[in-house]
C-alpha cells in the first residue's frame, strides 16, 4: 500500500527523492572537476580525482538508500489528530510508519540498483567484488533504519510543535555537512574528526561509502553492533517521546 | 504613485500579520533561526575545510570564494525571509482551489500570492551572513564605491533569484501534485549558490543563456571583484526583463487552464 502511494504522483516522486540527490552529486561532480582541473595529477587527503568522483557516486548511493525517507506525513497525523484511529488499530503507530518505510526503501532499491547499473557502465565508478557490494548494501539498510528513527523522533516533535519541518531540514543541513555527503572526512581537522567519532554522523554516509569503495580498515560485525547500539538509543528516546506525548495528545472526541 | 501607495499599505499589513503569527510560535521561530544559522555556517565551513588543501579554485582564492559564498547567504536569507514561504502556499492554495479567492480581491494576483508571507525568524538569522560578507568583503579590500553598490547589487540578485522562480512556480497550473515543482525551484536554487567557473562549458552556457540561475550570484559578484569583468552583469540586465515578460505570459495562460471548484 505505501509504495503504491508513494508512486501515485511519480513526477512528485521523482522531484522530491530522486531529483535532489542527483542534483547534488552533479554540483559535486563539477565543484572537484574544477578543483583538480588545477593542478594535472593532484592528490588531496589521499584522493586523486578518480578516487574523489569514485567517493561522490557512493556518497549518491547511500544518499538514494539510506537518507531518503521524510516523516512530514507522520508529524501531520498527529498534528491533525489522526492518529486516535492508530491507538484502536491491532497494530502499534511506529509499526505502521516502519512498514511505510521498508516500502519506501523497496523503491529506493530499485532506483539505487537502476543507478548502480548506469554508472557501471560509465567510468566514474570503480566496480566492487560482490562481497563488498553485499555488506555495502546492509550497512545502507542499517543506516537507513537510523535515519528513519530520526525521521521518527522528528516526527514525534508534533506533539509539542506546530510544525516540524524546520527540525527536518536541521536534520538534513548536519547530516550532509558531519558525515562526509559534501567532503570527505579526511579534509576536516583532527579535532573535528575526533569529536566527530562519538557521533553516528560518520556512519550515516562516509563509513557505507568507504565500504562500498573497499577501503573501510575497521570490522564489520563491530560496526553493526556500533549502529545497532546508536539505532537502539534513538529507538529509546522515540518511545519515551512517543508515551509523553501522548499525555499531551488531544483530538476530537477524545 | 497612488497604486505604489496601495501595494506599501497591504504589504505593511502582512508583515504585522506575519510577526504577530511568529510571536504566537515561539519554539518554531528559535528554531527557524538555529536553522538559518546551521545553514550558514556549515555552506562557510565546507568551503572553508576545501581551501585548508587547496589554494585556488578556478580563478579565486580562499577569501574571493568565500566572499561569494557570503553573497549567496544573504542572498538567500532575504529569499527565505520574505519569499520562501509563498512559494510553498501557492502550490497548496492551487491544490485546494483557493486561488479563487486572491483572484477576487482588488490588488494583483502574483503580488498578494508571492509576497503575502514572511519569515520573520529568517530575517533576524540573516545578520551572522551579512557578518560574513562584510568580513570576507573587507579581505578581498573592497574599495568605497564597491561597498556602495554591494546592497543594490545583492537587491537586483534577490530580484532575479525570486523572477525566476516565479516563472519555474507557474509550471504549478499544470501540475495535479505541484509540491514536487518547490524542489525544482530549490534545485535551481541550488546551483545558483556556485560561481558559474565551477561548472563545466556547455552547462554554464545552458545557465547562463537559457535558464540565467547562474548569473544570480556570479554576474553581480565578479563585477564586484573586478569592475572590469562586466559581460555577465550585462547578460543579467537581458535576463531580468525577459525573465518577467515570461512571467506576465504564463501567468496569463496558467489562469486560463486553472481550474478550481467554483470554475
Amino acid at each position: 500500500m505505501s509504495m503504491i502511494a508513494f508512486m501515485a504522483y511519480k513526477v512528485n516522486f521523482f522531484l522530491i527523492i530522486i531529483g535532489p540527490a542527483l542534483v547534488f552529486f552533479f554540483i559535486k561532480y563539477n565543484l572537484w572537476s574544477a578543483i583538480y582541473s588545477l593542478k594535472e595529477g593532484i592528490q588531496i587527503q589521499g584522493y586523486d580525482f578518480s578516487e574523489m568522483i569514485n567517493y561522490q557516486v557512493w556518497v549518491l548511493i547511500v544518499s538514494l538508500l539510506s537518507q531518503g525517507f521524510f516523516s512530514s506525513q507522520l508529524a501531520e497525523d498527529i498534528r491533525l489528530g489522526r492518529i486516535s484511529s492508530y491507538l484502536i488499530y491491532p497494530f502499534q503507530f511506529w509499526q505502521f510508519h516502519l512498514a511505510s518505510f521498508l516500502g519506501f526503501q523497496t523503491i529506493q532499491m530499485a532506483v539505487a540498483g537502476f543507478t548502480i547499473l548506469i554508472l557501471f557502465g560509465s567510468d566514474l565508478v570503480q566496480v566492487p567484488t560482490w562481497e563488498i557490494l553485499t555488506s555495502g548494501l546492509v550497512m545502507s539498510f542499517v543506516v537507513g533504519l537510523i535515519w528513519f528513527s530520526f525521521q521518527f523522533l522528528i516526527g514525534l516533535s508534533a506533539f509539542w510543535l506546530e510544525e516540524t519541518w524546520v527540525l527536518r531540514v536541521i536534520l538534513i543541513t548536519v547530516t550532509q555537512f558531519l558525515s562526509g555527503s559534501i567532503l570527505p572526512l579526511e579534509f576536516f581537522p583532527l579535532w573535528a574528526k575526533d569529536l566527530l567519532s562519538m557521533t553516528p554522523f560518520p556512519y550515516m554516509t562516509h563509513v557505507p561509502v568507504k565500504i562500498f569503495m573497499g577501503a573501510y580498515e575497521g570490522s564489520l560485525p563491530i560496526l553493526v553492533g556500533i549502529l545497532l547500539l546508536w539505532l537502539g538509543i534513538i529507538s529509546l528516546v522515540c518511545g519515551l517521546m512517543w508515551r509523553s506525548g501522548l499525555k499531551r495528545y488531544s483530538a476530537a472526541g477524545m | 504613485m497612488r497604486t505604489v501607495r496601495k501595494y506599501l499599505g497591504v504589504y505593511e499589513h502582512f508583515v504585522m500579520t506575519c510577526f504577530a503569527e511568529a510571536m504566537t510560535y515561539r519554539a518554531h521561530f528559535v528554531l527557524l533561526i538555529s536553522m538559518n544559522f546551521l545553514f550558514t555556517l556549515t555552506s562557510i565551513g565546507a568551503v572553508g575545510f576545501i581551501f585548508d588543501h587547496v589554494d585556488h579554485v578556478g580563478p579565486w582564492d580562499r577569501s574571493t570564494f568565500l566572499f561569494f559564498v557570503s553573497f549567496m547567504l544573504v542572498v538567500d536569507h532575504f529569499h527565505m525571509s520574505f519569499f520562501a514561504e509563498s512559494f510553498w502556499q501557492f502550490s497548496d492554495d492551487l491544490k485546494r482551489g483557493m486561488v479563487d479567492f486572491i483572484l477576487l480581491r482588488p490588488i494583483g494576483g502574483p503580488f498578494i500570492i508571492f509576497f503575502r508571507h514572511i519569515r520573520p525568524g529568517a530575517i533576524l538569522s540573516s545578520i551572522l551572513s551579512v557578518i560574513f560578507l562584510i568580513h570576507y568583503g573587507m579581505e578581498i579590500g573592497l574599495s568605497p564605491v564597491k561597498w556602495l553598490i554591494l546592497p543594490f547589487l545583492v537587491g537586483l540578485s534577490l530580484t532575479l533569484l525570486v523572477s525566476l522562480e516565479i516563472l519555474i512556480s507557474m509550471s504549478m497550473f499544470w501540475i495535479v501534485e505541484s509540491f514536487g515543482i518547490n524542489f525544482l525551484r530549490m534545485q535551481f536554487q541550488q546551483l545558483s549558490r556556485w560561481p558559474n567557473f565551477v561548472y563545466q562549458f556547455w552547462i554554464q552556457k545552458i545557465f547562463i543563456f537559457f535558464f540565467p540561475v547562474l548569473l544570480v550570484g556570479s554576474a553581480p559578484v565578479r563585477f564586484l571583484v573586478d569592475f572590469g569583468d562586466w559581460e555577465l552583469l550585462s547578460y543579467f540586465v537581458i535576463a531580468l526583463p525577459m525573465t518577467w515578460l515570461f512571467i506576465h505570459l504564463f501567468w496569463k495562460l496558467g489562469l486560463r487552464y486553472y481550474e478550481s471548484a467554483s470554475s
